[in-house]
């Protein structure tokens, strides 16, 4: 029964290696084995040769300077986190929110056997992540350290420990992701500051890799004292890797210990945290005269709010917001050096046209308006029924990606027009031209999303980040940023600024305006024939 | 004020509807009933302005909707089979929104959301998220954005499922009350008691044809409106 569970479980969780959401049918068992060989080759080969290579880098140094310990100590942290964060939203979904729950208790299945198979879930999970780092870690030291039976042993048990100890933090910490969830009133923004920090947080570590490693070497001694003179335990669990039979012994009879003790602490508590209904806020209803809005307005009020309740939505198709703000500080604290960075590496004529391409691109990262359509989905019956002009729908759809892009972008070319000399009529151009290229990014945006709307779907991740518009638009804004940049430097800068930025202004303008004949014209009847 | 004449609709090989006429005066409750894909859900949305039809002509008030859609809808409300609604607003905002959109004042917009929401027992949960409704809740939610507008013809799919016994109650009596105010009502149930009890007038359509109409004691006679579907239904599988 429990291998039924957690095969019905796994299934779940590579859900999409099996079923296309977008066509809404089962994969071919070609696609599904390809698809399920494409993974394995970028956990085993990606994330497990990058690993390697992380091990390999640390392994020598640290085995002859005889801290082996360390190495482990290190290599199986790492782990632990990737373990612990890789599957702690899967916990939270799998363990704490599962969908089935209910169908599953209604069947002749034993409580138990349905816990072990949710554990075992998780489990499977963790090990997974951690293999990823600690099997290549080992394998690494027992090529260029040490290889005896001891050591052997010592791999396989810090395997088994670290997967242990992920499995009881994922479940304490998918714990806490149900408690605070249920309990938070703006998840959504709330959702997309976490996951900007987080962003934040690993662009800062990929950035900052190579010094914090060679600080490390540099130091391993004085950080291994240290963590030799506090923190002992640290110590000796890094030398289970190094085949330390107390260590092995003591730390794997410990965490199996501690899983059973977490094991017992959920069936102790299974069946009431599987059948708990969220509890939601209660928000007192107090009657007001609502202002009477307009057509558009409340169009427009209705697609605002479309974006701003969905985290995934605002995060993947209006980061490039995020990008411009953290750009005009950028501008602002550093704008001197960097137009003399650019004017060095490109010459002073081209600085003026290089930072209007950059304001550009950065807009062009914001496609609100591609998958607008498409997440109608089962609502589009409302849009369709009301006596709302098509046209007007569309426009609406249109401004909410205008009001999100073109507003930073006209603060982004003015704070650069500070910092670049330029003549009246480049001024006027170098603010002009990305408003103009907003535009008409945005209306290829909308009339991809129409061209390529899919109003089924069962996750709206489907249309966010899986849909053939969201991939055109997405290549197509840097592709047309890339066509006007490689231009300029091909012919364009003959030209001079002024020219050739105005021309691209008025291509742009008349691409755009036949973008929006054709939204207007039959892309309205499109979306009334969806 | 509505009249449909000949109206068919395809799905590639098949026909769903086909060439259906019917007329609906003002003050009447006209019923719609048929087997599971009859082709109710497909005239209810061809007559909406939701899907295009092949042939006939959809008349409300007078006015064609292929001609005028907008001023045709302006004049309908139009609850679906499944309220799918607005699941990121509020019960209230969705209640605005629907508001703005058909122009309702709002000194009347605010009385009739109290009238109604409270008449369903709502009006405490309108400012959670309609996420957080069941499908009751939203189905009374669909029920009262119709009724926001005081329009003059009503159309229905299957608006008693998912209803509690009370709030079906309610929702028959402000359909009577609306036709006996003027207005129309067009809907479409498998509850045949309902129908038998409730509707001036009932149409019955089996594979997209409609195979009887008119009044209830023209349509069933001294029989029950179920003995009738059944033995209506049979004749037209037989000639098929």
């Amino acid at each position: 029964m429990i291998g039924i569970l957690v095969k019905k479980q796994l299934m779940e969780v590579f859900r999409g290696y099996f079923y296309n959401q977008k066509k809404n049918k089962a994969r071919s068992r070609e696609a599904t084995i390809l698809m399920l060989l494409g993974f394995a080759l970028l956990m085993v080969v990606l994330l497990g040769g990058m690993f390697a290579g992380l091990s390999v880098l640390l392994c020598s140094e640290f085995y002859e300077l005889g801290l082996g310990w360390l190495y482990f100590l290190l290599m199986g942290m790492i782990a632990l986190l990737l373990a612990v964060f890789g599957s702690v939203f899967n916990t939270y979904s799998g363990l704490y929110k599962a969908r089935d729950n209910d169908l599953l208790l209604s069947m002749p299945i034993s409580v138990r056997d349905i816990m072990i198979a949710r554990l075992l879930n998780v489990y499977l999970m963790g090990l997974m992540y951690a293999s990823v780092v600690i099997v290549p870690a080992v394998v690494v030291y027992w090529i260029l350290g040490k290889f005896s039976i001891t050591t052997v042993v010592g791999g396989i048990a810090l395997v088994l420990f670290i997967s242990l100890l992920a499995l009881v933090l994922s479940c304490v910490l998918g714990w806490v992701v149900a408690m605070i969830s249920s309990r938070l009133k703006h998840k959504s923004f709330v959702t997309v500051i976490i996951s900007l920090v987080a962003f934040g947080a690993y662009y800062f570590v990929c950035f900052r890799l190579n010094s914090l490693i060679n600080t490390l070497l540099a130091n391993a001694i004085l950080i291994g004292d240290t963590i030799h003179g506090k923190a002992i335990i640290l110590h000796w669990i890094g030398r289970i890797g190094e085949g330390y039979l107390p260590s092995i012994i003591g730390f794997t009879a410990g965490a199996v210990a501690l899983t059973l003790l977490c094991g017992w602490c959920m069936s102790r508590n299974f069946l009431k945290l599987a059948t708990v209904t969220d509890k939601v806020a209660k928000r007192e209803y107090k009657e007001t005269t609502a202002k009477q809005k307009g057509l558009f307005a409340a169009v427009l009020g209705k697609e605002f709010s479309r974006f701003t309740s969905s985290a995934l939505y605002m995060l993947n198709c209006g980061l490039g917001i995020v990008f411009m703000l953290a750009f005009i500080v950028v501008l602002i604290f550093k704008g001197n050096s960097m137009v003399e960075m650019v004017s060095g590496v490109f010459g002073p004529a081209s600085t003026a046209f290089l930072f209007c391409m950059m304001v550009s691109i950065m807009g062009s990262t914001n496609f609100v308006a591609a998958p607008s359509v498409s997440l109608e989905g089962k609502n589009i019956w409302l849009l369709q029924s009301l006596p709302v002009d098509p046209k007007l729908v569309l426009m609406a759809k249109l401004s909410v990606q205008l009001l999100v892009t073109n507003i930073p972008v006209l603060a982004l070319s003015i704070a650069g027009a500070f910092l670049v000399a330029m003549t009246v009529p480049e001024l006027i151009l170098f603010i002009l031209f990305p408003q103009v290229f907003t535009l008409l990014i945005s209306a290829m945006d909308l009339a991809l999303g129409i061209r390529f709307a899919n109003l089924v779907w069962t996750n709206e991740m489907a249309p966010i980040k899986q849909s053939a518009a969201v991939t055109i638009a997405l290549f197509g804004g840097w592709g047309l940023s890339a066509a006007v940049a490689g231009l300029y430097f091909w012919k364009g800068h003959l030209l001079g600024f002024t020219p050739y930025v105005g021309i691209c202004t008025v291509v742009s303008a008349l691409l755009a305006a036949v973008l929006l004949w054709w939204i207007l014209k039959f892309g309205s009847k499109r979306f009334m024939a969806l | 004020m509505l009249q449909i004449k000949e109206l068919t609709k395809t799905f590639g090989e098949k026909t769903a509807v086909d060439n259906l006429s019917l007329h609906i005066q003002p003050g009447e409750i006209y019923g719609f009933i048929g087997h599971n894909g009859a082709g109710k859900t497909t005239t209810l949305r061809s007559v909406v302005g939701i899907q295009e039809f092949d042939k006939g002509e959809v008349l409300i008030d007078g006015t064609s909707i292929k001609a005028d859609p907008l001023g045709c809808k302006a004049q309908i409300a139009y609850i679906p089979d499944n309220p799918d609604l607005y699941e990121f607003m509020s019960g209230i905002k969705y209640l605005n929104f629907i508001g703005d959109i058909f122009r309702v004042e709002p000194t009347i917009r605010k009385e009739r959301i109290r009238k109604y929401a409270d008449l369903f027992a709502l009006t405490s949960d309108l400012a959670q998220p309609i996420a957080s409704y069941s499908h009751g809740m939203k189905q009374k939610l669909a029920i009262i954005s119709a009724w926001i507008h005081d329009p003059k013809l009503i159309l229905m799919d299957e608006p008693f499922v998912g209803l509690d016994p009370k709030a079906a109650h309610i929702l028959k009596e402000m359909m009577k009350e609306h036709c006996e105010k003027g207005g129309a009502i067009f809907f479409s149930t498998h509850v045949l008691e309902v129908a038998e009890k409730l509707c001036d007038k009932v149409a019955i359509i089996k594979a997209g044809k409609l195979i009887r109409s008119g009044t209830m004691d023209e349509v069933k006679g001294d029989e029950s409106l179920e003995e009738v579907f059944l033995e209506l239904a049979e004749d037209a599988e037989r000639e098929a």
